[in-house]
Order: structure tokens, then sequence, then C-alpha cells
């Protein structure tokens, strides 16, 4: 046992004492959070050029309503600060009236849209005659956008509200209704999100809390990336087998010690490396939530069922990883081995959606009980409220534990082999043989 | 009294025999020897003494230090393989502080430096393998094989790319470790070494013994056949004259091989009539000859002696 740690102290000094480790340590969070952070960068990096707009508007009533509105937001809306520091974050929307005259809105827009390919207008809005009607086929709109960006839906879906206000006003008005009657009797009645109801000393019933739901997401599917981050460190195991295989340094390694130590020392590093790594993570996430006030959503309890599944499925993937090392001759040979396991690694992104909105379905219950998915899977279930029976972790732990053991077992045997194997790569039926016969 | 045993040991890669029915045996503190062509079996052979590879099933045994089935991992015992193998990225301090740590010594940190200076890398000990020349990684290498005093020493190739000067550094630090009672197996190409440095000389080739005793053994078998001379004269060629079996031709002095019952005065006779004759020298075949006699291709009618059964051994 005091050659694994001699090895496994190794393995983790080689790894931590590193600067692509620190590289690392901050390059994982920047590539999985790297889209949020871009687009709070970008937030206010707008193109900010006029985007001018023409409106055809055969009922001739709706136009004003939309030059209002646009003028109000021209004026007010599109500005970021006070005084000096105000400053324009938005384009201008310069909404101008086109008379179609005796034109037909087929004609209008044939017209327009020659205007668009010239660039003298960004879009143009038809607005058909009878767009003050009630009654008619909601899938054939009266109102028409037209642009050749399609992807810049900004301006379609802001000239829907002065337009929608408009005709709602005008057909209240034709209906002999008072739009501010019947605006305050449709007034929507907001649900409010709550949890359960606890009673105090005396057992009297407390107020429930807001649910935050922000949170009640934010904490489960950050500790399933977190714990993605933390496993994939594994695969670096492969690495390093390769490394030893292919520099001869396994040969000098086995004569001192034998391949099961060996093996289990190498998987002992990389689970002390996991678990380094997740510990810098947790505690940066922990001060971060301290320091904007959210420490109370921080998941402690989570903490040791976090530090058993992570080092359960470093163990589990790490021997994979450990067997296709030894069983390759090059990098190329073990990306192509590599793919598989990786699907396996990831398959639970596939579903994890699904499982925070229905923690206790069947589906999640039956899917965070496979083990290849158990560690990232359970660990949301858990940290969802209202979690899950304790008897359903512990299963989880007793399965990731069996195939662990049956994984480290097998790429045992593949590793004793193929670390001495040189010349050719094992194929993965001669990897199954030596797994089984030994 | 014997530190290696093997018996009858067989060993084969697929269709390949590389090593066949081998027996030998290795005698305590002394420097074994181990010769052949490449691909002979010579790896093979240390690695299965390492129990690296196993042997083929079999009536076969080895026994290293009296044991029959110790594992590969033996503390007692250190091993420089043919293909080296350091961790590139790791300080020289390290890399021996990790390897003997692995032999399960827990005062690794004081037995490095001594052997740091006795091979002139003192003042590499910080700086990191990659940083060292071929040479100087090839020296750490040997203090990582030897740095746990086991009674075993294996070196496959130890002197293979090092120039003169490490080459003689390593040479006394072998030597060093037998006079230290550590027994030292080594496998070479460089016969000159084989004969200065070993007390017993194995050879195999194509799997078999050939080979097997004291330089003085392994000559006596082959008789004193072998006769060197300078001779002046144009138009000089020993090969034509009678007894005269094969000439090798070493430039200042050629080598004759006579053949069975020629009388070397016939020869000398043979010479004068030639040329003047400078030197003239009846001797025992060098191991290089022997070697050469054995493991060349027109080697067909040179039977071995240990190959009929007689192995030279002391």
């Amino acid at each position: 046992m005091r050659k694994t740690m001699v090895v496994a102290l190794r393995d983790y000094q080689a790894a931590v004492k590193t600067k692509a480790f620190l590289i690392g340590l901050l390059m994982m969070p920047l590539m999985f959070g790297g889209g949020a952070l871009a687009q709070i960068v970008f937030r206010n990096n707008n193109d900010i050029r006029d985007k001018r707009v023409a409106v055809v508007d055969y009922t001739g009533q709706i136009f004003d309503g939309i030059n209002r509105a646009s003028n109000i937001r021209n004026q007010t809306l599109i500005y970021e600060g006070e005084g000096a520091a105000r400053k324009q974050i938005q384009p201008r929307y310069i909404v101008e009236k086109a008379d179609p005259g005796t034109n037909d809105s087929a004609h209008m827009a044939l017209a327009l849209s020659d205007r668009v390919r010239k660039k003298e207008l960004f879009a143009f809005v038809i607005i058909e005659p009878n767009a003050l009607e009630s009654r008619g086929n909601p899938a054939q709109s009266p109102v028409q956008y037209h642009s050749e960006s399609p992807t810049y839906d900004q301006i379609q879906q802001w000239i829907a509200a002065p337009v929608n206000a408009r005709i709602q006003q005008m057909r209240l008005q034709a209906a002999a209704l008072d739009p501010k009657v019947v605006l305050e009797a449709t007034r929507p009645v907001l649900v409010r999100n709550l949890g359960l109801v606890k009673a105090d000393a005396s057992g009297a019933p407390i107020q429930a809390e807001q649910a935050n739901l922000a949170a009640n997401i934010f904490v489960p599917i950050g500790l399933m990336m977190l714990m993605f981050m933390v496993v994939m460190s594994s695969a670096a195991l492969m690495n390093s087998v390769l490394e030893e295989k292919t520099q001869r340094i396994a040969e000098v390694l086995l004569s001192s010690i034998p391949p099961f130590q060996l093996m289990l020392g190498k998987l002992l590093g990389t689970v002390a490396v996991a678990l380094t790594t997740g510990s810098v993570y947790l505690f940066g996430a922990y001060l971060a939530l301290k320091r904007f006030g959210y420490v109370q959503y921080f998941p402690w309890d989570q903490v040791w069922w976090f530090i058993a599944f992570v080092s359960l499925a470093v163990l589990m993937f790490g021997s994979i990883f450990i067997a296709i090392g030894a069983s390759v001759t090059d990098m190329k040979e073990a990306q192509s081995m590599m793919t598989p396991v990786m699907l396996l690694m990831i398959s639970p992104m596939f579903v994890w959606f699904n499982v925070v909105r229905e923690p206790n379905s069947t589906l999640a219950l039956v899917m965070s009980l496979i083990p290849p998915m158990t560690p990232m899977l359970m660990t949301v279930r858990q940290s969802v409220p209202p979690g899950v029976p304790i008897w359903q972790p512990l299963a989880g732990i007793v399965l990731v534990l069996a195939a662990t053991l049956i994984c480290v077992f097998a790429a045992g045997r593949i590793f004793r082999v193929g670390m001495l194997m040189q010349g050719k790569g094992a194929k993965v039926s001669e990897m199954v043989r030596w797994a089984i016969r030994g | 009294m014997t530190i290696v045993e093997i018996e009858n040991v067989t060993k084969t890669f697929g269709q390949h025999v590389a090593v066949d029915r081998l027996s030998l045996s290795v005698p305590r503190g002394s420097i074994y020897g181990f010769i052949g062509p490449n691909g002979s079996g010579k790896t093979t052979t240390l690695r299965m003494i390492m129990r690296i590879y196993h042997p083929d099933p079999g009536p076969g045994s080895i026994r290293v230090l009296g044991e029959a089935n110790s594992a590969a991992a033996n503390d007692r015992v250190g091993y420089l393989p043919e293909e080296r193998g350091l961790y590139k990225k790791m300080a020289v301090r390290e890399v021996l502080r990790f390897y003997a740590e692995l032999k399960g010594r827990r005062d690794a940190v004081a037995l490095i430096p001594p052997w740091l200076d006795k091979m002139g890398l003192a003042d590499w000990a910080d700086k990191r393998v990659e940083s060292l020349s071929k040479g100087m990684a090839q020296k750490v290498q040997f203090i990582s094989a030897v740095i746990a005093r086991p009674e075993l020493v294996i070196l496959d190739e130890p002197f293979t790319g090092l120039d003169p000067v490490n080459a003689d550094v390593l040479r006394e630090a072998v030597l060093d470790l037998r006079k230290t009672g550590t027994t030292v197996i080594f496998s070479t190409h460089d016969m000159s070494v084989a004969e200065q440095m070993c007390d017993f000389i194995f050879m195999i080739y194509r799997g078999n013994k050939v080979l097997d005793g004291t330089l003085e053994s392994i000559q006596d078998h082959y008789g004193s056949d072998t006769i060197r001379v300078s001779v002046e004269g144009n138009g000089f060629d020993p090969q034509t004259i009678p007894g005269v079996e094969k000439v090798t031709d070493f430039g200042r002095l050629q080598e004759l091989r006579m053949a069975a019952n020629t009388d070397p005065q016939a020869v000398l006779a043979e010479l004068m009539k030639r040329g003047r004759v400078m030197h003239f020298e009846l001797t025992r075949p060098s191991l290089h000859d022997i070697f050469v006699r054995i493991a060349s291709p027109d080697a067909a009618d040179m039977m071995p002696p240990a190959a009929k059964g007689a192995t030279a051994h002391a």
C-alpha cells in the first residue's frame, strides 16, 4: 500500500504542480461560463445606427400609434445612465409612413423590398385593410413584417405592442366598451410560487418563503457542471499511462511495483486531483454566494455526497481511460477509443432538463440509478427540493461502487498485459479477452 | 551459491520461439555478462528473470534470490531496461527519490547525493530530466536501478550510446557494486567490455544457449587455433596459406584462424617465405572472434561447444 501511495503522490504532484493545472482551473469555468460572460460583456455593445422602417397602413388608423411609440422609445428607452454619462445603447427606430396610393399590398411589398435591398430601409410593415376586424384566421395575420435580416427580430417584437394596443383600442371602441374598464377587468393575477408552510415553536404556521426558482435551478445545474468538469479530469490518466508506456517508463515501474498497485496509485492520485479541483470551485462558489448574499443556497448537505460520487466517478471512468492508455500505442488510436467513453460521460447532459423539472419521476429515478449517469443525475435530484429518499442515493452509491469495482478489476487485467505491449495497439475484442481471461 | 537459477525455460511469442529450453545459473557476487546478436533472446531472458515476462507453461523454473514465484516487483532486484524510461518533466532528484521509494526505501533523500557525486551529476540534481544529455540521462537511469541497494542488479545494454568517459564512469560504478557484494547481470554488444568485466559470460543465439562459463573456459574450448601476425611484403594474402581457414584483417595486424591439426610452425615458415614477419603470436580466439564464429551467416560448420552440451561453466 505504501508503494501505491508513492505513485499516487507522484501523480498528484505531477498534475497539480504545473502551470497547466492552474490555467485549467481558470479555463474550465471560462469555457462553461464563457457564453454567459460574453452576454454580459457585450450586452450593451449593440449596433446603434438608426433603423428605418416603412409602415404601409391600409386601415389609416394604426400608424400614428406606432409613430408615437417610436418617438417615446427613441427619446427615453434606448439610453443608459444619466446626465453626462448618458449613453445610447440601442438603435433608434425611425418609422416612416409609406403611402400605398392605388397599389395593392403585394405591389407595395415588392416596391418596398427593393428599397430594403438598396439599404434605404431596414424593414417594412404592411397592415392590411382587415386588420381591425376581430374575426379572422389568426394564422393569416393581417400585419406582416418584412426584412432581409430574419435573425434580427427586435423590431418585429417591438412593433407588435403599439400595433396591438391600437387595434385592441379600436376594436373595443367599435364594440362600445370602455378600454379602461376592460383593462381593469382583464388584468391578470400573479400566482406566487411558495415553499411549504412551517410551524414556529408554538406550533403556529409561519409564512412560507417565496420559492427562488433561479436558485433552485442554478444549484443543481451548477453542481452537475462542476461534477462534469471534475470527472472530465480523469481523462488525463490516459495521457499519463500512454506517456509511461511509449517512453518505456512502465518497464521500470513494473520492476518495482505490481501492476494493480501501480494502477491503483494512479487512480488515487487522480481522485486527489479531482477533489482538489472540486474543493477550489466549491470554495469559490461559497465565497461568491456569500459576497452576493445568497449563502443560504450553498448546498452544505450535498458536499459529502459530492465527494463520494466524484471519487467513485473518477475511479470508474479513470480505470476505463487507464485501460485505453495501456492498450494503444499513440494518441490517434487513443482518441478513437475515447469517443464512446466521452459520450457515456456526457450522457447525463441529454436528460438533465427532464430530471430537474421532475426529479421524482420514474424516468429520473431509473436514469439516476444507471451507474455512468448516477453521480451527476443523483446529485441533481438531491439538490432540487424536496430532494429524494435516502435509499436512492445509497442505492446509487452501491451500484456505482459495483460498476467501479468491475471497471477497476477489468482495467487492471488490461493494464498488466497492455503496458508492455509495443508495436501495435489492441483491438477492443482483444481488450475484452484480456479483461475476461486475465 | 547461485542467485539466479533458470532450468529448462521456454518463451514463445505467437509462433516465434524467443527462448528455447534455456538453463543457466548465476553465482552470487559475480558479474555475469549476456552476449548475443540482436533478437537472439537476451532481453526476453532478462525480462523473465525480472518476472516481467512469464515463461511458457511447462516443467521449467526460474528461481531468483531463492524464490520460485516472487512477483516482478522485487525490492531486492534493481533493473535498468534496454529502453530507457524517465519522467521528462521531473527533476533528477525527484525522479531518483521516486524510484528509491518505489523500492521501499524510506531514506531515499540521503541516498541520492553520494550517487550524483559519484556519477558527476551533482550540479544537475534540480534540473529536469528533459534538459539532460543522453549520456547523463543514462547515468540517472543507472542510479535509479541501483539506488535502493539491491542484491541483484540487471542491466540491459547499460553501455550503449555512452562516450568513453561516461562508459568508464559506469564501468567503475558496476565494479564497485561487485565489491559491495552485489551481483550484476548485464547484456552488451561490446565484447571487450564483456572480456574485461565479466566473471562469467553467457551467449544466447536464436533462443539457445551457446556459451556459458568463464572467459578462460570458453576460450579453452576453442583451443589455441589463432595466430596474430604482422608481415611486411607486397601482395601478401594469408588466405592462400595452407591450413588458414579465416583471416580477419585489423590493419596493422591480421588474425588467422587455423584449421584443425594445422602446425603453427608450418604457417610461420610459409609466412617467412612471403615477407618479413614483424609479429607472430599464437593465441586463443578473442570473444569477438568466438561471437562472430557462432553468429556470422557462414558459421553453419562452426558447432559451438555449448550447443554440443559441453558448456564451459567453471
